[in-house]
């Protein structure tokens, strides 16, 4: 606006008049700036009818892997819905897989390779022919072997399971490097049945036929392996109230789980496990435990004498001495009754099936937690029976042949990798950078990312922008510029999943092998190569051993040869409607096999119309899918962690600590992170549709948020939608507030992986107090104190 | 004006001297006053003009808080409407002597503010370029379209009731020759003030008075159906034909009043404008004082003693709630300053009917205010989460652009038209007295005629 | 006639919001920007509307995922001064956008607040416009939208089944909430059909619509949550 007349005395009638206009004219400019988005009335494409089709596929947008069923007009993909046909989502999707198609037209999403010109992170690049980006990488690759340094390439990955995976880790022990880091959800569960059964695997849950779905902390409506496995559980089983299995979800907060499970029981954080013996001890004080199932498959349930004849505690007496209803129920803050009824339900209700959450073993003593919420299961023999905790198999894919190897390979695999994984952990990429960034000279000098921002979504990023600028190369395969790419030297874009072929395994959770296929329902306007091609290239054209290790033109001849094995393999079947399926199951069951093809291109074109594979039979009689320990049995006091541990907590695993250090004054919240249903570990930004409504309640858009609990907020003066920082002695980042009812009145929830409109990353998790469980290596996430500051 | 028309205007007999001198003499306040307010009334279509490139958005209007100031404005702008023709109908049938300086300026609002009443959900419209529909696709069945109708014939009627009891006047200035000869020789019509044509005047003018009563009540009443019909708690109620329409009344009697006091210091008129005028509008505002009282209570009680739960929420939030000040501000302006004022003659004079109208101006606007917003943030289904309703810039300065040209069409209206009735005044001295004391003496039982 | 309804079971329920993101992706329906949904203006003919009540640890839920009602009697037809929204013989309440004035009197008049407005002409990112339907048109700026039962989708499966000669089944017309729920909680199809399970859920004990006593006569039926 210009200035108004300053002159003492009267304003000129004209002065006043020009005055006027400017400003509206300024206001009128000021005005129009502000439409965000370019207004267009009329929508782009032709709205003449189309060519259209109808293409089944897999979502891999989370690690459920559903099935989905694309419509694509005129090669627009035009909408996402559900494949009926597939066994685990049976036709349903979540809101996620739906918002694909914006993911997929993002308007930032990358098209082609680029090379960093300016300095890292400036933002100038070149752009580079694919053939280009390929033969830079290639060059690079082949100096680091002429170098005898093929141990200096380094590969970090982001949820991949599947023939990715298998490409990869194919790829790197060809060339010669033993430092592949895969971030496969790691959520302990597989350390606890590798402890207590000696079964290195995550468990399965057959939720549909439980009598009784008792969640510890895990979010089975909103970021649970498979959410589509529980809603279908929940949701789907027909009229009658019988087959219906009960719901009870045991949470600190009122997630959206525990608003529509059919029970929320409500408990103070890091007390599930406390709950779950509580359980315990009314079961065995109330003789409701599977006494048979505990003779014949279990250890350390009784008391024993050691090699040395001293008496040890068993479960049992480690139940009965420490964990009395009265002092579970202070401790957890769930009443007597509760416990009690609880512990009536799961003898009455079963097969009752206890699900551990992530949460329970995100915490610094998360691997023994786990392992009491998991003893419920054992307690009622609840394992692998219909309706419990099942061991499943992966589908029987083809293997990729064995990796030839030279002098050179053998030498770099014989290294030591340069992350090394915790006594019951996997290798993790926080221990990567600690490692990279520990030295002057790093020990890796290639670094692929693929699927991974960790800048973004490791709890300590600080470490990791030290360790990237150790390393001379970093390429980045995302086909978004998030923080990591933005710092690489050379970024491969890769296609987006509704145009490149992959396969979507279902995860463990799931009891049936499920092996999804997802293949292009449109094809990429701006060409380009998915990772997964751009490997094999990669692999052809440095030749040598990792050439002859992966032999295939490109991903989709790879996925048809792998099929090979489940056409050979004489089990399973293509997807099929639900009346088909069960079918089969029934033919399996007596030891039949109804065979779906003639040959084997028939099953392949089976397999791609119809999505994918499964086989609907779960050998319940199966010995091995019980216990594979020393001495075949179930280890209620592992031996494992004995050896790990030593002193009172090997003895008794079973004891927690529940007074995390809250430095009272200065942080008197507990934070508590969690992930929505909406988000998709991806940090990239939410799909805008996501993004308007991330959650049902309360009412919140696209701005990140806390709940707290309306007292709590109050007494701290944070009105309903006041901006606030959320601070921890690590640090701290903004956030909308929210009064919410449903938060315990000492607590912030905290929603994770949100970023602001203008695309600044809200993220607890980089609050966190660097806690973690020494046995899994996994972060502690509930364990930070944090103050409220208004922003 | 040129000293011509001065002569002119000084040649001319008492009455009509001084109720011309607006239409020759302009001050440098008049002047000032009206840049001011073309500059606001500017300032308003510019906001407009923003409004309708880029959408209704410029507003603060949302889902459930679909109406706002511009809904309000109409309600108001049409209930200050009753001011003119209604009241001067009503005082002209009942032959209310006293009526003779106030009709024309009363009539003159009525049809000044209609135009802008009824443009407002024009401006409300996501689209009005398509306004035509209403008539292509007109849909009987809406209240809308009731209203569109009585509005409509409301604004026909009250503008032949302004221009016919001008024709003398506009015959007078004719015939003067002080300003403009071709403008009113065509407004004039040929009117010679013949005693046919005054008689013929004067019958149809009777005519009209009746007509128009019934057209205005339609209208505020069928306005106040536009809420009714729906099923919003709060606005679902039979009451609120009635109460729409003795509202209407209330703002307009205010609004006269305001012009009174306005137009008797600005043009001098204190001779026409005088005590027993203010005493006895007084006299009437305090009447609809109490009568609002009394509908609002009836309103409000039958809400909450139904206590019909989505009522209740509307209902509260109204009586302590986010909307108490508006509310309990409304409750002062329309009832308790107006009685206290009114109910003394010592504050019937032009300052206190001037503070008492403003009063209820403002509270009346609060009033409609109270009437839309509340109950459009407060939906009826429960899980709908509340709204909140913050006027944008845009809506405020269409809403003064709005009071702005009003005020200035008035004043220029002034300029080219006597706001008091020349003949009128004239026939009241020549005819009305011997009138009335006939009528007097009519209602009264015959003198006895003397004994010898 | 058909009489098209829908029978929606809080029981399975989960509260997903997957049924809203496959309307909006169905239906074209515009996001807002960040400051626009602030002020309340989101369109979302599919909404999960929810309530938190009680206290921690105490807390309940009231919720119902909430199309338009498509009410046999509906108070926003009737409002309407140019009938831009109108009930078809089949009992679907649609809209015509292009005959809308925009006046917002029909969102006034529907009790279940299911109407939207357009405040602003729709806007995509150039590259997001890919992946519009081309079988809803997008609207105008100033018009009202709400759910059309995706009333696109019936005149499809009509026309498809007339060229193969058949009757309308059951599965030929389904909106895509009711495709996409997981847990089949949405049940769509001919209220009047005894073939239809619609026509047997609505008599369900469960069963109840919502503000049933207005008289508005909702196709949308609810069955209430067992405990
Ligand atoms: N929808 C969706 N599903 C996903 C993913 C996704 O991105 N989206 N990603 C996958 C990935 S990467 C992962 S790692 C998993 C993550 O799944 P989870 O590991 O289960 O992690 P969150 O969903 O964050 O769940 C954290 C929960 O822990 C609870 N909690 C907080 N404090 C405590 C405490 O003190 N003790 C206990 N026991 N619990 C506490 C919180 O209330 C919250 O409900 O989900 C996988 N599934
Ligand atoms: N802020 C935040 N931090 C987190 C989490 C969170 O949700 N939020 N979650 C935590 C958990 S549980 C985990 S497991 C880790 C996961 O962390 P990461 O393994 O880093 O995984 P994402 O954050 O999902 O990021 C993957 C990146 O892959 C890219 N990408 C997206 N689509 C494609 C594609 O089709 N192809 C390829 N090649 N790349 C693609 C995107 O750029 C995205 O930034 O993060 C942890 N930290
Ligand atoms: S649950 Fe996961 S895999 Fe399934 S549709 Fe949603 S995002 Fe896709
Ligand atoms: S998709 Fe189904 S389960 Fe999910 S919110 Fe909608 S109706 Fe409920
Ligand atoms: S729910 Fe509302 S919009 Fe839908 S038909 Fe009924 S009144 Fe009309
Ligand atoms: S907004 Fe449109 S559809 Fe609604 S009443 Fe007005 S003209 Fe009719
Ligand atoms: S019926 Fe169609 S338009 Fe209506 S909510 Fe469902 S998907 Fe949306
Ligand atoms: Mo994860």
């Amino acid at each position: 606006m210009p200035p108004l007349a300053h002159e003492p005395g009267h304003l000129g009638r004209r002065r006043f008049i020009l005055t006027l206009g400017g400003g509206l004219a300024g206001l009128a400019l000021a005005e129009s700036c502000d439409v965000r988005w370019p207004a267009d009335e009329a929508a782009g494409p032709g709205w003449a009818p189309g060519l259209e089709e109808r293409l089944n596929s897999t979502c891999l947008v989370c690690p459920s892997r559903c099935g989905i069923r694309g419509r694509a007009v005129d090669g627009r993909l035009v909408g996402i819905g559900g494949n009926q046909l597939h066994p685990l989502s049976r036709g349903g999707i979540c809101p996620r897989g739906a918002a694909a198609v914006q993911t997929l037209y993002h308007p930032e999403r990358l098209r082609t390779p680029l090379l960093r010109v300016g300095a890292r992170g400036a933002g100038r690049w070149r752009s580079l022919t694919p053939n280009g980006a390929l033969t830079f990488l290639a060059d690079r690759l082949q100096q680091l072997r002429a170098a005898g340094r093929p141990e200096a390439l380094a590969v970090l990955a982001g949820y991949c399971a599947g023939s990715m995976d298998a490409v990869w880790r194919q790829f790197l022990r060809a060339f010669g490097s033993p430092n592949y880091v895969a971030d496969a959800y790691p959520d302990g569960t597989d350390a606890i049945m590798a402890a207590m059964h000696g079964i290195p695997q995550r468990p399965s849950y057959d939720l549909e036929r439980a009598g009784l779905v008792l969640s510890f902390g895990a979010p089975l409506f909103e970021a649970w392996w498979s959410p589509l496995q529980a809603y279908v559980a929940f949701g789907r089983p027909g009229e009658e109230r019988e087959r219906h299995p009960r719901f009870i979800q045991v949470d600190t907060r009122f997630s959206r789980t525990a608003a529509r499970a059919h029970e929320w029981v409500a408990v103070r954080p890091r007390t599930h496990a406390i709950l779950a013996l509580g359980i315990a001890y009314v079961l065995i004080k109330e003789e409701r435990i599977d006494a048979d199932f505990l003779a014949r498959h279990v250890a350390g349930f009784d008391d024993w004498l050691d090699d040395r004849g001293t008496l040890q505690p068993g479960y049992r007496s480690l139940v009965l001495r420490h964990y009395r209803t009265e002092e579970v129920s202070a401790a957890t803050g769930v009443p007597i009754e509760r416990i009690v009824g609880l512990a009536k339900m799961v003898a009455d209700r079963g097969p009752a099936v206890a699900v551990c959450g992530a949460d329970v073993t995100q915490a610094p003593d998360g691997l023994p937690a786990g392992m009491a919420v998991h003893s419920l299961n054992v307690l009622t023999g609840n394992i692998n029976r219909p309706g419990g905790v099942l061991f499943r198999d992966e589908p029987p894919l083809a293997a990729l042949p064995p990796a030839a190897l030279d002098a050179m390979t053998r030498r770099g695999l014989a290294r030591s990798p340069v992350a090394l994984p915790a006594p019951l952990g996997a290798p993790n990429a926080r221990r990567l950078a600690e490692e990279i960034a520990a030295t002057q000279a790093s020990p890796v000098e290639v670094l692929l990312l693929y699927y991974a921002n960790p800048l973004a979504s490791s709890s300590d990023g600080a470490t990791w922008t030290a360790a990237l600028s150790r390393v001379p190369l970093v390429v980045s395969f995302s086909p978004f510029l998030d923080e990591t790419t933005s710092q690489a030297d050379l970024v491969i874009p890769d296609l987006l999943p509704a145009e490149r072929w992959q396969d979507g395994p279902a995860p463990a959770s799931y009891p049936y092998p499920v092996w999804g296929i997802a293949r292009p329902l449109v094809t990429s306007p701006g060409g380009g190569r998915s990772t997964g091609d751009l490997i094999l290239a990669l692999a052809a054209r440095l030749g040598g051993t990792v050439g002859a290790s992966l032999p295939y033109v490109d991903f989709e001849a790879l996925l048809k040869a792998r099929a090979r094995g489940l056409y050979d393999a004489r089990r399973g079947m293509p997807f099929g409607d639900e009346f088909e399926t069960e079918h089969q199951q029934q033919m399996q069951e007596r030891g039949w096999w109804l065979a779906s093809a003639p040959d084997f291109e028939a099953f392949w074109t089976a397999l791609v119309e119809r999505g994918g594979w499964v086989d609907p039979f779960y050998d319940h009689t199966d010995p091995t899918r019980l216990a594979r320990t020393a001495g075949d049995r179930i280890e209620l006091i592992p031996q494992q962690l004995r050896r790990q541990a030593d002193g009172a907590e090997a003895r008794d695993p079973y004891r927690f600590r529940t007074d995390d250090d809250r430095t009272a004054d200065a942080f008197p919240l507990r934070l508590n992170p969690y992930r929505m249903s909406t988000l998709a570990s991806g940090t990239v930004g939410l799909a805008p549709w996501l993004a308007e409504r991330p959650t049902t309640f309360p009412e919140v858009h696209w701005i990140p948020w806390v709940e707290v609990h309306p007292m709590t907020a109050r007494e701290l003066g944070l009105g309903d939608g006041a901006m606030v920082w959320v601070v921890s002695i690590r640090g701290r980042y903004l956030a909308q507030m929210k009064h919410f009812a449903g938060a315990a009145r000492d607590v912030v929830n905290a929603p994770y992986g949100l970023r602001h409109p203008d695309g600044t990353l809200a993220n607890p998790l980089q609050l966190l107090d660097g806690a973690t469980d020494p046995l899994t290596d996994l972060a502690s996430w509930c364990t930070t104190f944090v103050r409220l500051e208004r922003a | 004006m040129t000293d011509d028309a001065r002569l002119k205007l000084r040649a001319l007999p008492d009455d009509a001297r001084k109720l011309l001198a607006p239409l020759v003499e302009t001050t440098w306040r008049f002047r000032a006053a009206a840049t001011v307010l073309g500059a606001i009334a500017l300032w308003g279509l510019t906001a407009y003009y923003l409004q309708l490139r880029f959408g209704l958005g410029r507003t603060g209007l949302n889902q459930p808080e679909y109406w706002g100031i511009y809904i309000i404005d109409f309600v108001f702008f049409i209930g200050i409407s009753h001011a003119g023709t209604l009241i001067s109908a009503i005082l002209r049938i009942s032959k209310a002597e006293w009526r003779r300086s106030i009709t024309r300026s009363a009539e003159f609002i009525t049809v000044l503010v209609l135009g802008f009443g009824a443009i407002q959900p024009i401006i409300d419209l996501g689209r009005p370029d398509r306004l035509l529909n209403v008539f292509l696709h007109a849909q009987l069945r809406s209240p809308l379209l009731w209203d569109v109708i009585s509005i409509g014939l409301y604004f026909g009627a009250s503008t032949i009731y302004l221009y016919l009891p001008m024709l003398p006047d506009l015959a007078i200035i004719r015939d003067a020759g002080i300003k403009a000869p071709r403008f009113y020789r065509f407004l004039a019509a040929g009117y010679r003030d013949t005693p046919a044509q005054r008689a013929r005047l004067e019958r149809v003018i009777g005519v009209l008075a009746i007509v128009v009563i019934p057209i205005a009540v339609s209208v505020h009443t069928v306005i106040g159906w536009i809420f009714a019909m729906t099923l919003r708690p709060m606005w679902h109620s039979t009451i609120f034909g009635p109460y729409f329409v003795m509202g209407a009344i209330y703002s307009g009697i205010a609004a006269i009043l305001i012009a009174m006091v306005v137009l008797r210091r600005a043009y001098g008129f204190h001779e026409y404008f005088r005590a027993v005028h203010f005493d006895y509008m007084g006299r009437l505002l305090l009447l609809f004082s109490l009568l609002w009282f009394y509908f609002t209570f009836a309103e409000y009680l039958t809400a909450f003693y139904g206590a019909e739960p989505a009522e209740m929420r509307t209902f509260w939030a109204k009586v302590r709630g986010p909307f108490a000040a508006p509310f309990w501000t409304m409750v002062t302006c329309c009832f308790v300053i107006p009685l206290a004022l009114m109910c003394r003659r010592a504050t019937r004079t032009p300052g206190g009917t001037l503070v008492a109208g403003v009063a209820v101006v403002i509270g009346m606007w609060l009033e409609r205010f109270n009437i839309v917003v509340p109950t459009s943030v407060n939906p009826r289904f429960e899980f709908e989460s509340l709204g909140h309703y913050l006027p944008s810039w845009v809506e405020l300065s269409i809403l003064a652009g709005t009071f702005a040209g009003f005020i200035l069409l008035y004043m220029v209206a002034t300029k080219f038209f006597p706001i008091i009735s020349i003949w009128e005044m004239r026939e009241g001295r020549e005819a009305s007295v011997r009138e009335v004391a006939e009528r007097v003496a009519g209602y009264l039982p015959p003198e006895p005629v003397a004994a010898d | 006639m058909p009489r098209w309804g829908m029978v929606i079971d809080l029981d399975r329920c989960t509260g997903c919001a997957a049924c809203e993101v496959a309307c909006k992706s169905e239906n074209n329906i515009a996001t807002v920007a960040p400051e626009q949904a602030a002020l309340g203006r989101t369109i979302s003919w599919m909404r999960v509307m929810a309530e938190v009540e009680g206290e921690f640890p105490n807390n309940t839920l009231r919720f119902a995922p909430r199309p338009c009602m498509h009410c046999d009697n509906p108070p926003c037809v009737k409002v309407c001064p140019v009938e831009a929204t109108y009930i078809s013989p089949e009992g679907i309440v649609g809209q015509i956008y292009p005959r809308c004035i925009g006046c917002r009197y029909c969102a006034n008049a529907c009790p279940y607040t299911v109407k939207y407005f357009n405040w602003y002409a729709p806007t995509w990112p150039e590259s997001e416009r890919a992946h519009l339907n081309p079988d809803v048109s997008v609207r105008p700026k100033g018009v009202i939208e709400k759910c059309t039962f995706c009333h696109h989708r019936l005149q499809k499966a009509r026309e498809e089944a007339r060229a193969e000669g058949r009757e309308l089944r059951e599965s030929d017309y389904q909106p895509a909430c009711a495709e996409a729920c997981p847990t089949r909680a949405i049940v769509f199809g001919d209220l009047d059909n005894p073939r239809h399970r619609v026509s047997e859920l609505r008599h369900d004990p469960r069963a109840m619509r919502l503000m049933e006593d207005l008289g508005t006569e909702p196709k949308v039926y609810y069955l209430t949550p067992r405990t």
